[in-house]
């Protein structure tokens, strides 16, 4: 399975095939009814609720309606349709029939929405329940185990299970074995144990292992759900009788040459192999009171760019694997960004201003575990300020035009508050905290200077931008440094990236992308998975898989 | 930018009045050159009219403009061969394809690496002679050095220029490291060994000019084959400037060995020390010098099995030497070449991937080219009417890098013991005493058309000039 | 074709190379523009049949090896094979007496318009090697003898009177759609069809353009030639020149093989303000006559500059162009004609028209915008120089420093075969 066909990751309400979105009062419900002959992508059925790329869109989608147009919403009741089942996970035969770069695309994509449930719940006051109503296995309880509560039906059947290991010889890669440890503190012998066994646990001893936090009988599920969500509804601080924001669809075009949305275009020179993005500063003027961007809404700058940023992202992500490197500029006016980054600053604790500040944390999140090689290009009529500045910080290289012969064509960057905190990488530093390995003196000394427009040698003597090229060299430099980069194995710049990109400190998200990714991303193209008589490509044939027995 | 009249002070054929890039870059880098030239250029000589030859244009007519001097006023030039329409890479993987006239990204850091290594001889060989001004044998052979001299230097400034204009930042700071390396310092020698060796007298001076100013020209034979089109006409363009310098060594060596042979017809000997007793240097002296430049020399080619040659080759930035003219499919996957290893005491052929013997392939090519040289040399004893003969050693003769470094052979090709070593390491190799017998003869001959005892005048002048011109004006 | 210098159709100034001086540097092969030096493991040798004496490969050599010429006859020239056994060179011998006993002829025998000059000896007053600084950069062997391109004929008219014993050619060629830049003042090679008498395909023979660089007829991809029929050797025998003859005869659509162009210094100054002193005879009117042409088209850009012709011939009959060249206005040009044979009259040089003239090129001498072209026989050289030198010291112009400043400023331009 390639992606010939483009993988569109906008969707709506009234185009989900798989999902349903109902709303009580502070309680939503999404509830999981996968239809079977709709799956992305031909040669297999979604049978048992068992879930692709397709479906995962449509979730993300609705997280993001829950966020965005019901502020109302407290607690979202994650439950399914069908009879006994919740959920069987990733669907195998869609596994099997993948390429690689597909598969891992999909449990990146799937692994940042399971973050973004408990995103939601840390940030914004929305809280996750797993109502569990029948099976729930593999990818299933992976969804699960990113809600703050599980609840499992107790009816002497339906078990929790993570049967990967035993049954198809890869890993619960969305985060399953992280959080079973990590957030669940399951005992690990006892988490071997459930690992290993294809049926898993169910009942009391599920609760005794901490694998779910409670379990109902099938005539109290329901009222259990309700007074669980509840609860957990109690410990949220979503506003009261806020009117949510409507996510209207983006305005965008997308073709061979890239995409262009109002305020981020992405041109693709495929010779080169290279994309630029380009993020524009606020064309117009941009509400500088709250009821301003209550009103202004879906198309408040900083969200509606970020709502196209993380689009071209996951479009560039899924469709043009082939393209390694992502040059990232900005253009614009950098006072019109800072105002808005004031904005934000000043309101802070409103529900719509948190959630756009969460929605820019989790795209440039997305940034940070992209597969590709980002070089920030900080040059004339750029504005690298504040909220933009995370994109050059985020770069794993910059370079800033240095204008020695003339300096009022000097390029300027400008760190705010906002570097300073707003914006955490999954490692939970600011960029700038990570930039300088967390030492004081360099940080403050970012800090002290903070509001102020840096031209490059100032930016260079700082330690902000990698390279300062000057008018002269600056073709030259980058083109040369692209075409070296170029040339490079994309494996090993994707795993020398990923090793440079985040330093010290882990959290479970970092272990999802490092550990638990890495190991999957291994085992996916071992023979023992994907070789002709490996687990994955046997799996349902009746075939008995022929393992290599070395121990790598 | 001022400061410079770079189209009057700079000969060039490549728009610097209007290139911006390398204007910067020349705006710091010549007056750094030029106080380069002053410490480390040929000692006492900067008041001298030198008559010597300067690159005006690529042309026949225009790159060799004959006239009187002052070395610190010489117009060193940048100058590339003409740009050929349509030429193609003609060997390695990205055989057929365009010449590159920007530097790929993907080889930079390789391009740059030769770039370098080649552009640190050029200075260092300067310093390594800079005090022979003081001893030269004749107005003339003082002439030819200073001629050697700054044409080293403009080489120098070809490889500046590549730096330059092809390399940003990274190139600016190599061109100035070219400046600030020293031959034969400890902490901050030249980047290849024998370019830190001194050369102590003119002997040693032909011998060099002769072996491994050869080593230059195989260096620039195969750079000239290079895919980077830059490269390529810039060094086509020092092959015609490396030509005097071999000239110099090979008639040099020649006119030594002349007056050797005159000094032994007219005494009717043999020995040695009545030769060195008229004032002459004795054959056996001059075989031993021989097979120390030679043996150095062949070492700059580097090891004999090199993953560097084979990725250089393949990647299409250095060839072989006369590519072109090569009868084989150019990629030389597959291929096999004979390289020496010792084995039980002995020396035997081992054949190993061509692509990772191209150090060695250049070696026997540069090999076989000075043989014929020293050939020449042996006519003029034959037309003397003497028996004796001047031979190369073996390749694997006094070698310091490769496989063969450590290894004691004879430069007959036998591996001997180090005992064996011991006991004629003078009867092969310049001993101090040769040394201190050479230095003797170095007093200094600069009338016009005087010649030290130890060597005959030349057959012919510099452009067609009578050999009793004034090369020099004194002043 | 080979420098012709011997004076005797016979004979043949041979390029040699001095083994014993020679270090086998490989720069003479490099620098040869028409591939006429080859090598083997023993020595570099110039190969006789394809050496035009061009000289292009006499500054390069390190050694001054290469700067050796032996006169030899034809036939025995040294081959390849024997110059590449040498040790040492061979001794210059005597020629053989030239058949019927004939003494040398004064003139060699006209078989270019413009064989590029053989490497200068010691000639107290060389000419330019390079352009004027404001010529426009030539295209130099864009094709060469292993790759020729086809031309077609457009037209041949003869350029003498009828009864005139010369029988000059103006020949038209076309290029179609290939590239063929050429500058006033370059030349081009024609490869006559057909082998010699030992069956070797005949070389190129080099003529001088004689239309501007925007086509003989503006904005067309031609060109023009002025070839003079070779019907009799220097000692009135006849003979039949290959390549002239060949041409003389082709006819409209007829297709000729071309390689070049050629030359690279004898070219036109392009900036405003400019004077020409063009002198001249017979054929080597062609590259005066695309200056003249050019300079006419273009007037306007060239300011107050002016061109001043010395033309020779043996009689107006013989004067090729005779007939357009009476009808350029006097304030353009300043022409002086001179005929050596007219019946009845004194014999008239060049040079005796120059002396003549002393008065208006006294001025034009010492003008740095002054640029002088000279082509034409060998002979006519040292007289015109000679005049030349008498009319600036007549000025009390230092003629050895003017003739230098007009060497290097690309100023004095000679070129005489």
């Amino acid at each position: 399975m390639t992606s010939e066909v483009r993988v569109d990751y906008q969707t709506d309400p009234s185009r989900y095939r798989h999902w349903r979105l109902a709303f009580d009062g502070a309680i939503a419900s999404l509830t999981m009814d996968v239809a079977e002959d709709a799956g992305l992508r031909p040669g297999y059925k979604l049978k048992l609720n068992s879930y692709d790329l397709g479906v995962d869109i449509e979730l993300h989608d609705a997280l993001q309606r829950i966020r965005f147009e019901h502020p109302e919403v407290r607690t979202v009741v994650v439950t399914s349709a069908k009879d006994r089942i919740f959920c069987s996970g990733a669907n195998i035969f869609m596994l099997g029939l993948s390429s690689h770069a597909w598969k891992v695309n999909f449990c990146k994509f799937t692994n940042e929405t399971r973050n973004g449930i408990e995103d939601a719940s840390r940030h914004s006051g929305l809280k996750f329940l797993a109502a569990l109503n029948g099976a729930c296995a593999g990818g299933g309880y992976e969804m699960a185990l990113a809600c703050d509560e599980i609840l499992l039906v107790d009816d002497r059947s339906s078990a929790v299970s993570l049967p990967e290991v035993p049954l198809l010889g890869v890993l619960p890669g969305t985060g399953g074995l992280t959080r079973i440890i990590d957030k669940r503190h399951v005992r690990h012998d006892l988490a071997d144990v459930f690992c290993t066994t294809t049926e898993g646990v169910r009942g009391q001893r599920a609760v005794e292992w901490r694998l779910v936090d409670a379990i109902a009988k099938p005539a109290n599920f329901i009222a259990t759900v309700r007074e669980r969500a509840t609860a957990l509804a109690a410990k949220s601080d979503r506003p009261e009788g806020a009117k949510g924001v409507v996510l209207v669809p983006l305005e965008r075009t997308i073709d061979d040459t890239g995409c262009r949305y109002r305020h981020v275009t992405v041109d693709i020179d495929r010779a080169r192999r290279v994309a630029t993005f380009t993020v524009k500063a606020p064309m117009e003027a941009q509400p500088r009171d709250l009821a301003g961007v209550e009103a202004a809404g879906a198309s408040w700058w900083p969200l509606a760019m970020a709502r196209e940023l993380d689009d071209a992202i996951l479009h560039m992500r899924t469709n043009e694997t082939a393209i390694g490197i992502w040059l990232l500029r900005t253009e614009g006016d950098a006072a019109a960004v800072i105002g808005v980054d004031d904005v934000m600053a000043l309101h802070g604790d409103h529900w719509f201003v948190r959630e756009t500040r969460g929605m820019l944390r989790r795209t440039f999140a997305r940034l940070d575990v992209s597969s590709r090689t980002l070089f920030a290009l900080v040059d004339g009529g750029s504005c690298f300020a504040g909220t933009l500045l995370e994109l050059a910080l985020a770069a794993d290289r910059s370079y800033m035009l240095d204008t020695p012969d003339d300096p009022t064509l000097a390029p300027r960057i400008t760190p705010t508050e906002a570097n300073f905190g707003w914006y955490p990488m999954i490692q939970g530093k600011s960029r700038i905290a990570r930039r300088f390995h967390d030492e004081t003196e360099p940080i403050e000394a970012v800090h002290a200077i903070a509001g102020q427009p840096l031209e490059a040698s100032e930016a260079q003597s700082l330690g902000l931008v990698t390279m300062t090229p000057d008018t002269l060299d600056w073709d030259d430099e980058i083109r040369m440094a692209i075409e070296e980069r170029a040339s490079l194995s994309p494996d090993a710049l994707t795993g020398m990236e990923a090793n440079l990109r985040f330093g010290e400190g882990e959290t479970m998200e970092t272990r999802v992308f490092g550990r638990l990714s890495a190991w999957q991303n291994w085992i996916f193209i071992r023979p023992n998975a994907v070789g002709e008589k490996g687990a994955l490509k046997v799996y349902g044939k009746g075939e008995k898989t022929a393992f290599d027995w070395n121990r790598i | 930018m001022n400061g410079i009249d770079y189209s009057q002070k700079i000969p060039n054929n490549v728009n610097l009045s209007e290139d911006k890039t390398l204007q910067r870059a020349l705006e710091h880098w010549q007056p750094n050159y030029l106080a380069w030239w002053q410490d480390m250029g040929p000692d006492g000589s900067h008041g001298f009219d030198v008559y010597l030859r300067t690159a005006t244009s690529v042309d026949p007519a225009g790159w060799a403009q004959f006239d009187y001097v002052k070395m610190p006023e010489y117009r060193w030039g940048i100058f590339l061969n003409q740009r050929e329409e349509g030429r193609r890479i003609h060997f390695g993987d990205h055989k057929g394809e365009e010449v590159w006239q920007d530097v790929p990204g993907e080889h930079r850091a390789n391009l740059r690496r030769i770039i370098v290594t080649q552009g640190d001889t050029e200075p260092a060989s300067v310093e390594q002679q800079r005090h022979l001004g003081l001893t030269a044998p004749s107005m003339y052979d003082l002439r030819n050095l200073f001629q050697v001299n700054v044409e080293e230097g403009r080489h120098l400034w070809a490889m500046v220029y590549l730096l330059h204009r092809h390399f940003g930042r990274d190139g600016r700071e190599e061109a100035e490291a070219l400046l600030e390396r020293r031959s034969g310092d400890e902490d901050n020698p030249r980047i290849l060994g024998a370019f830190n060796e001194r050369t102590p007298d003119w002997l040693a001076f032909f011998m060099f000019t002769y072996f491994t100013d050869r080593d230059g020209k195989f260096q620039l034979c195969a750079l000239a084959e290079s895919g980077f089109d830059p490269l390529a006409r810039t060094t086509k363009f020092m092959l015609t400037e490396e030509a005097h310098h071999m000239f110099v060594g090979e008639s040099g060596v020649s006119r030594a060995i002349q007056r050797t042979c005159e000094v032994m017809n007219e005494l009717k000997t043999d020995d040695p020390a009545l030769v060195r007793a008229a004032g002459a240097i004795d054959l056996p002296t001059i075989q031993r010098y021989l097979n120390f430049h030679y043996s150095v020399t062949i070492d700059l080619f580097g090891a004999d099995q090199s993953s560097n040659a084979a990725i250089f080759y393949s990647a299409g930035l250095k060839g072989r030497f006369e590519e072109s003219k090569r009868d084989d499919d150019h990629v030389l996957r597959g291929g096999m070449y004979r390289v020496l290893e010792v084995q039980d005491g002995k020396l035997v052929e081992k054949e190993v991937p061509m692509l990772n013997a191209l150090n060695e392939v250049l070696r026997d090519d540069f090999i076989r080219d000075s043989v014929a040289g020293v050939e020449r040399w042996n006519k003029v004893i034959t037309k003397a009417g003497l028996p004796h003969r001047l031979t190369v050693p073996h390749k694997a003769f006094n070698r310091r890098i490769g496989t063969l470094a450590g290894v004691h052979v004879s430069p007959d090709g036998r591996v001997v013991s180090e005992a064996e070593w011991n006991a004629n390491e003078t009867k092969w190799l310049p001993s101090v005493e040769d040394r201190a017998f050479v230095a003797s003869l170095m007093g200094r001959v600069v009338e016009r058309n005087k010649y030290a005892s130890w060597i005959a005048p030349p057959m012919v002048g510099i452009n067609r000039q009578p050999i009793d011109f004034e090369y020099i004006r004194f002043n | 074709m080979n420098a012709t210098d011997a004076g005797r159709a016979d004979a043949l100034r041979q390029h040699v190379i001095d083994p014993e001086i020679c270090i086998r540097c490989n720069t003479c092969e490099e620098a040869c523009p028409i591939d006429a030096v080859t090598h083997d493991s023993r020595n570099y040798v110039v190969k006789p049949d394809v050496c035009n004496g061009c000289g292009a490969c006499v500054p390069p050599c390190p050694t001054g090896a290469i700067d050796n010429w032996r006169t030899v006859l034809r036939v025995d020239a040294y081959s390849v094979e024997a110059q590449l056994g040498w040790d040492e060179l061979p001794a210059e011998q005597a020629l053989p007496p030239a058949e019927g006993g004939a003494a040398f002829a004064p003139a060699p025998i006209v078989e270019t318009t413009s064989a590029s000059a053989a490497p200068a000896t010691a000639t107290p007053v060389r000419g330019a090697t390079v352009p004027p600084w404001s010529a426009a950069h030539p295209y130099t062997n864009l094709y060469r003898p292993s790759a020729p391109v086809t031309a077609t004929v457009m037209g041949n008219f003869r350029v003498t009177g009828e009864h005139s014993g010369s029988d000059t050619r103006h020949i038209v060629l076309d290029f179609g759609t290939l590239p063929f830049p050429v500058l006033e003042g370059q030349s081009i090679g024609i490869i006559p069809p057909g082998t010699d008498a030992q069956g070797r395909p005949h070389h190129a023979r080099q003529y001088s353009i004689a239309s501007p660089r925007d086509g003989e007829r503006p904005g067309y991809n031609n060109l023009s030639l002025t070839v003079k029929r070779v019907t009799a050797d220097h000692d009135g025998q006849p003979v039949r020149g290959v390549c002239s003859n060949y041409l003389c005869d082709v006819k409209k659509g007829d297709t000729v093989q071309v390689i070049g162009p050629f030359g690279a210094s004898f070219l036109m100054p392009n900036h405003p303000g400019t004077h020409l002193v063009m002198i001249c005879t017979g054929t080597g009117s062609a590259p005066m006559r695309a200056m003249t042409e050019y300079r006419r088209r273009y007037r306007e850009r060239f300011g107050d500059g002016h061109l001043t012709l010395f033309f020779g011939a043996r009689t107006a009959d013989e004067l090729p162009y005779f007939g357009p060249l009476t009808k350029l206005p006097k304030d353009f040009i300043d022409i002086h004609l001179a005929f050596s044979r007219t019946p009845g009259e004194p014999k008239r040089y060049v040079q005796d028209l120059m002396r003549e003239s002393s008065a208006s090129l006294a001025p034009l001498l010492s003008d740095p915008n002054t640029f002088i072209y000279v082509c034409g026989l060998k002979s006519m050289e040292e007289g015109v120089l000679a005049a030349l030198r008498d009319i600036a010291s007549g000025a009390e112009l230092p003629w050895e420093s003017l003739a230098d400043t007009w060497a290097r400023e690309g100023r004095l331009h000679l070129e005489t075969y």
